[in-house]
């Protein structure tokens, strides 16, 4: 056996020459690559299972090497569900923030996973709970029902019963100017689950993300319904439970919006009117 | 051209269907009253009707809406130079001045306060305590008014009284 190494070594770099791979050399191509050195992070994530509605929800402690993860928190969970535990539930689709699946509360700021760096401080923990104030369906997937039963009220869609007599409705660009920094909005509900009005008042108060859409279809010069969609927050509960808190700012908006700016539009519009 | 001539007239019957669909809506979005069609059960889940059903808005009122924001605003910014002032002058010289900061103080307290009522002990929620402490918070102004006004009549006022425990 031993004999025969070197021959087979000789054979080995012989095809490895004809085969013209990037390595130049056999040394090179038998080369270890270089391991980073383990950085292990603890994540403490928030774990609760409807199947044992006793049980008190908890925070279940995970490690992982940071050098064999990706740079996001999103990495990391699906890192731990795929090779860890499977039983880990959590929401996510496109992985670059334009879905808004994997909206939680990572280190205390309710923000999308595929758009938060890891810390990579070693000496410190990562708590990532689901979005706060919030029914929990498992584990940190909340339920959005009412969020979106709130979003269908204001009737999100363009209204007017006089369309142009030919082609389209046409908008200057001031007019289309008026809803930037509002149609981005991908209704990830980070800004209105941060929202203390909108944790006391949930059952009423529509909250930043929806008063953004309502002021949206408000603004748009092509709808011709913005009387009654002012009309319909005409009341102590709906809007007005705004107290201008701000967190909805302050919460890691993805797409750049504006909640507070919007409400403070409507606002201004409701007391001109 | 007759291919898009009755496109458009099936377009034109949709939009009529739509309208009318859309008027009837409108009744559907609207609630009778905030509390009275669905008990608040406390801890209990918040969904009205089913999933699909939007959340309805209670009966539009400019008096809680805009009417009341504005007045707020407006009388917060008006204290400012109202404070001032207070500070300038003495109460004693300007009677009637020191009466309406006085008023305006009470009632800039008291929607203040209704507002902590509403975010955190409304009736729908809390049907006992909520009018009770509504109804105490309605007196207690009231009373603080009557106070106030004798205060200022018959004593030095809440200028000078301020004034002179500031110096004191």
């Amino acid at each position: 056996m031993s004999v025969l190494r070197p021959a087979i070594r000789r054979l080995a770099k012989a095809s490895i020459i004809d085969a013209r791979s990037f390595t130049t050399s056999a040394s090179r191509l038998q080369a270890e690559p270089l391991q980073k050195p383990a950085l292990n992070k603890e994540f403490k994530i928030y774990r609760w299972n409807p199947d044992e509605p006793a049980k008190k929800p908890t925070l279940q402690s995970y490690t992982i090497d940071l050098n064999q993860t990706g740079p996001m928190v999103l990495d990391a969970l699906i890192k731990i569900k795929n090779e860890m535990d499977p039983t880990l539930t959590f929401r996510r689709s496109c992985r670059e923030g334009i879905c808004g699946s994997c909206a939680m509360n990572i280190n205390g700021q309710n923000t999308l996973a595929c758009l938060c760096r890891i810390d990579r401080d070693t000496s410190k923990d990562s708590k990532i709970y689901p979005l706060p104030h919030m029914y929990i369906v498992k584990d940190l997937v909340p339920d959005l029902t009412q969020f979106y039963k709130q979003y269908k009220s204001i009737q999100p869609y363009l209204q007017n019963d006089n369309p142009p007599e030919k082609g389209e409705f046409l908008q200057s660009q001031e007019e289309r100017r008026k809803l930037d920094g509002l149609y981005e909005c991908i209704l990830c509900a980070c800004c209105s689950t941060s929202c203390p009005s909108y944790w006391w008042n949930q059952d009423e108060y529509l909250g930043p993300a929806t008063l953004m859409q309502a002021y949206r279809w408000i603004a748009d010069s092509r709808d011709s319904n913005g009387a009654k969609r002012k009309e319909y927050l005409q009341n102590e509960l709906s809007m007005y439970r705004c107290h201008t808190i701000f967190n909805c700012q302050f919460s890691n908006l993805p797409e750049g919006t504006q909640p507070c700016a919007a409400i403070a539009k409507i606002k201004l519009e409701l007391a001109a009117d | 051209m007759s291919s898009s001539l009755i496109l458009r007239s099936s377009l034109s019957k949709s939009i009529l269907k739509r309208s009318i669909f859309r008027s009837s809506m409108q009744g559907r979005f609207l609630r009778q009253a905030t509390s009275d069609r669905f008990a608040y059960v406390p801890g209990g889940p918040i969904y009205k009707g089913t999933v699909n059903d939007p959340t309805t808005f209670p009966p539009p009122s400019k008096t809680h809406g805009s009417y009341h924001w504005a007045f707020e605003r407006l009388l917060s910014a008006a204290l400012v130079p109202m404070t001032v002032t207070a500070f300038a002058t003495s109460g004693t010289n300007y009677p009637l001045f020191d009466g309406i900061l006085g008023l305006s103080l009470i009632i800039h307290s008291h929607i203040g306060f209704d507002s902590s009522i509403v975010d955190y002990l409304h009736p729908r929620k809390f049907p006992v305590i909520g009018p009770i402490i509504r109804w105490t918070l309605r007196a207690a102004t009231v009373g603080t008014m009557v106070g106030v006004y004798q205060f200022n009549t018959n004593d030095i006022g809440l200028t000078e009284l301020i004034a002179k425990v500031w110096t004191a």
